[in-house]
C-alpha cells in the first residue's frame, strides 16, 4: 500500500475581467499507508476540489501531489491509478453492475476475459453485491449503488481510494449500515483513503484523522478526539459537535475568569491576562444542573429528547442562550430558575479577535 | 356538466382543426388520383386512375422523376451524416468546455438557422459557378449544413449537457482515454437525441427548397424543385405534381415512424432529465 503527500497544494480559480478566486490555498498533508482521512467542512472550503486535484479532474495551480513518494501532479487522470466513489455514484446507467464493475478493468487492454469475471466476483464478494451482479443500477437503493460504485472503485487496486461524500444521499437506517460496511471494508483492504465530507458523524465515525478545512485552508488536523476535545479556533469548535457549543463573548477578570455580565463571572482552564476580549466555549454535554453554587440561570425552553434533554438557558445578563444535554429524568418549566456548572477541564477559551484556542 | 361540456368543445376543436390541417393533403390525394381531362371538374364524382403515378415514376413526360428521388436521398442523408460526424464532437466540446469564443461560435451557428436563405442565395450562387459546386451532390450536402448542423449541433449540445460528467471522469479514472470516454461513455447514452434529431435535420434537408431551386439545375435536382417541373410546359399536369409530391412524403413518414419510439423522449430534448 501506498503513501499520500499533499505539498503546499493550491488551487486559484481565474474568471476573465474578474479577481481570481483562492479554493485551496497551500494544503499541506501527509497520509501513512492504509490511513483513513477526513476531508471536513463546510461546502465552498475547498474539500471538493482538492479531492479533484489529487484525482486528476482538477488541474493544480501550485504545489505537488505525491504518491508512494513519487510526483504524479504531471500525469493525466488515467496514469494516476487513483479511485474514486463519486458522490452520485457515477454508475453507468445501460450496463448491469458486473459490466459496470468490468468496465473499469476493460480500459487496460491486457485484462483476461477470465481474469475480469474473477476479478468482478472477488469484489463482490467483498462488498456484498454477489446477488446484485445482474441488476442494473436503477433497480438499485442508494444503499446499493454506493457499494456498487465503491467496489468499482477498488476494482482496479487502486494505490488512493477517495470517497466523495459517500453517504450523503442515503437514508438514517442505510447510513448506519453502509458506514459500518465502509470501515470494515477499508480496513480489510487496507487502501491509503481520502474522505470527503460535510458531515462531522461521518468523518469522526470513519477517519483515522480528520483534516477540519475552511476557505481553502486546513483549520486543524488530528484524530477525531484531538478535534472535539481541543478545537484549535472558534470555526472548529463550532463546527464539530452536535448539538453545537456555545460561544460566549466575555472580559479575562484579575482572577482567572471571564465576565460574561455584570453578575456572571466564568472560570477559565488557563490563565489569560485581564482585559483580554475572549470567547468561552462550553459544549451542551460539559455542563452540569446544580442545586446549588452555580451560576444562575432561567430556562427559555426545554426539549425532552428521549434518551436525553436540551435546556436553552439564560444566564442572566448574558444575551447569548447556553445549550445544556440534561438527564433523561430532568424536567424544566419556561422560566424556572437554575444553577449550571460548567466543567472547568472541558471550557475552552479562544481569543475573541483571531478566534484561536487559548493554550 | 359543465366540464363535459369542456370536454365536448375540445373535442369539437380538435375535428375542426384536424380536418382544417388534412384537407390539403387530401386534396392532393384527390388531385392525384384524377385523370388528365376531369382535372378541373370540381365534382367529386371522377374516375380515379393511377395513370398520374406510373407516369410521375415512369420518368415519362421528359422528367426524371426517380432520379430527383433518388438525389433528395443521396443529398438529404449526406447531409445529415456529415453533420453528425462534424456536429457531435462540436455539441459535446461545447457542452463540457467554456473555451475563448465558445459562445460566439455557438451564436454564429445558431444564426445560419434564422437568417433567411434567400439572403445569401446569389453570393452562394456565383460562387457554386465558379467553384464548379453548381449541380453538384458535394454543393448540395454542403450548402445543406446551413439547415442541418446548427439544428444536430444546438440540440446534441443540450443533451450532453444534461449527461453528468462525473461518467466520463469514471472512465478516465478507469484508465480510458477522453476519445474513448466521448465514444464509449457519452455517445451511447445520447442514441436517443442522434436518432430524433437526425430525422429532424433529415426533414429539414428534404423540404428545403430554396438551395435546389437555385443551385441546382438537372444533376442534383431534388424532388422539391422537381415535383414542380410537371407545371411547366403548354398545360400546368397538376394530377402530376400532386402524385410527385406524395411520393415524396414517403421516405421522411417512413423514417418517422420507424424511429417513433425515440421520438417522443428526443423530441422533448432539455425537459427530460437523465
Amino acid at each position: 500500500m501506498t503513501e499520500l503527500e499533499l505539498r503546499d497544494l493550491r488551487k486559484t480559480y481565474r474568471a476573465r475581467g474578474r479577481p481570481g478566486v483562492d479554493a485551496v490555498r497551500g494544503l499541506d498533508l501527509a497520509l501513512r499507508s492504509g490511513e483513513l482521512l477526513g476531508l471536513l467542512g463546510p461546502s465552498g472550503c475547498g474539500k471538493s476540489t482538492t479531492l479533484r486535484m489529487i484525482a486528476g479532474l482538477e488541474s493544480v495551480t501550485g504545489g505537488d501531489i505525491l504518491v508512494g513518494g513519487a510526483s504524479v501532479v504531471e500525469r493525466p487522470a488515467q496514469q494516476r491509478n487513483i479511485g474514486v466513489a463519486f458522490e452520485n455514484y457515477a454508475l453507468y446507467p445501460p450496463l448491469s453492475v458486473a459490466e459496470n464493475l468490468a468496465f473499469g478493468l476493460k480500459a487496460r487492454r491486457k485484462a483476461a476475459r477470465g481474469d475480469v469475471d474473477r476479478k468482478v466476483k472477488e469484489i463482490a464478494e467483498r462488498v456484498g453485491l454477489t446477488d446484485l451482479l445482474d441488476a442494473r443500477p436503477a433497480g438499485l437503493s442508494s444503499g446499493q449503488k454506493q457499494r456498487v460504485s465503491l467496489a468499482r472503485a477498488l476494482i482496479r487496486e487502486p494505490d488512493v481510494l477517495l470517497l466523495d461524500e459517500p453517504l450523503s444521499h442515503l437514508d438514517a437506517a442505510q447510513r448506519d449500515t453502509t458506514r459500518r460496511e465502509l470501515k470494515r471494508i477499508q480496513k480489510d483492504l487496507g487502501h491509503t483513503t481520502i474522505l470527503v465530507t460535510h458531515d462531522q458523524e461521518e468523518a469522526l465515525s470513519l477517519a483515522d484523522r480528520i483534516a477540519v478545512m475552511k476557505d481553502g485552508v486546513i483549520q486543524q488536523l488530528g484524530t477525531p478526539y484531538e478535534i472535539y476535545d481541543s478545537p484549535a479556533n472558534v470555526f472548529v469548535a463550532d463546527f464539530v459537535g452536535e448539538p453545537a457549543i456555545t460561544l460566549l463573548p466575555g472580559i479575562a477578570d484579575r482572577d482567572g475568569r471571564a465576565r460574561l455580565s455584570d453578575t456572571v463571572r466564568i472560570a477559565l482552564p488557563v490563565p489569560v491576562e485581564e482585559g483580554r476580549e475572549v470567547v468561552v466555549g462550553i459544549r451542551p454535554e460539559d455542563v452540569r444542573l446544580t442545586a446549588e453554587d452555580g451560576l444562575p440561570a432561567r430556562v427559555v425552553a426545554h426539549e425532552p429528547l428521549l434518551e436525553s434533554g436540551l435546556a436553552t438557558l439564560a444566564l442572566d445578563g448574558v444575551e447569548r442562550h447556553l445549550v445544556v444535554l440534561t438527564d433523561p429524568e430532568v424536567r424544566l418549566a419556561h422560566d424556572e430558575r437554575v444553577r449550571v456548572a460548567p466543567d472547568l477541564r472541558h471550557t475552552h477559551v479562544f481569543d475573541a479577535e483571531t478566534g484561536e484556542a487559548l493554550r | 356538466m359543465r366540464k363535459r361540456l369542456l370536454g365536448w368543445l375540445a373535442d369539437a376543436a380538435l375535428v375542426l382543426y384536424f380536418v382544417f390541417a388534412l384537407f390539403p393533403i387530401a386534396w392532393m390525394v384527390i388531385l392525384s388520383l384524377k385523370p388528365a381531362d376531369q382535372l378541373f371538374s370540381t365534382y367529386f364524382s371522377f374516375s380515379p386512375t393511377l395513370d398520374g403515378y406510373r407516369t410521375v415514376l415512369g420518368d415519362s413526360e421528359g422528367i426524371p422523376f426517380v432520379r430527383f428521388f433518388v438525389n433528395s436521398l443521396v443529398v438529404s442523408v449526406g447531409a445529415v451524416v456529415l453533420s453528425l460526424v462534424v456536429g457531435l464532437p462540436a455539441a459535446y466540446a461545447s457542452a463540457r468546455w467554456r473555451f475563448k469564443g465558445s459562445e460566439n461560435l455557438m451564436f454564429t451557428l445558431l444564426s445560419f438557422r434564422f437568417a433567411p436563405e434567400l439572403t445569401v442565395i446569389i453570393p452562394l450562387f456565383v460562387l457554386y459557378q465558379k467553384l464548379g459546386l453548381f449541380d453538384t451532390y458535394v454543393g448540395m450536402v454542403w450548402v445543406l449544413q446551413l439547415v442541418t448542423l446548427p439544428l444536430i449541433v444546438w440540440i446534441m449540445r443540450s443533451y450532453f449537457a444534461d449527461l453528468t460528467p462525473e461518467l466520463e471522469q469514471a472512465a478516465l479514472l478507469d484508465g480510458y482515454t477522453r476519445k474513448q470516454a466521448f465514444f464509449k461513455v457519452a455517445l451511447p447514452l445520447v442514441k436517443p437525441g442522434i436518432a430524433a434529431v437526425s430525422l429532424l435535420a433529415f426533414i429539414f434537408a428534404w423540404n428545403n427548397f430554396v438551395f435546389p431551386l437555385i443551385l441546382t439545375s438537372n444533376e442534383a435536382q431534388t424532388v422539391t424543385v422537381g415535383a414542380l417541373s410537371f407545371l411547366g410546359g403548354d398545360r400546368p399536369k397538376y394530377n402530376l405534381t400532386a402524385a410527385a409530391a406524395l411520393v415524396s412524403v414517403v421516405p421522411p413518414l417512413l423514417l418517422a415512424l420507424t424511429i417513433q419510439r425515440y421520438l417522443v423522449r428526443g423530441l422533448s430534448f432539455g425537459a427530460v432529465k437523465s
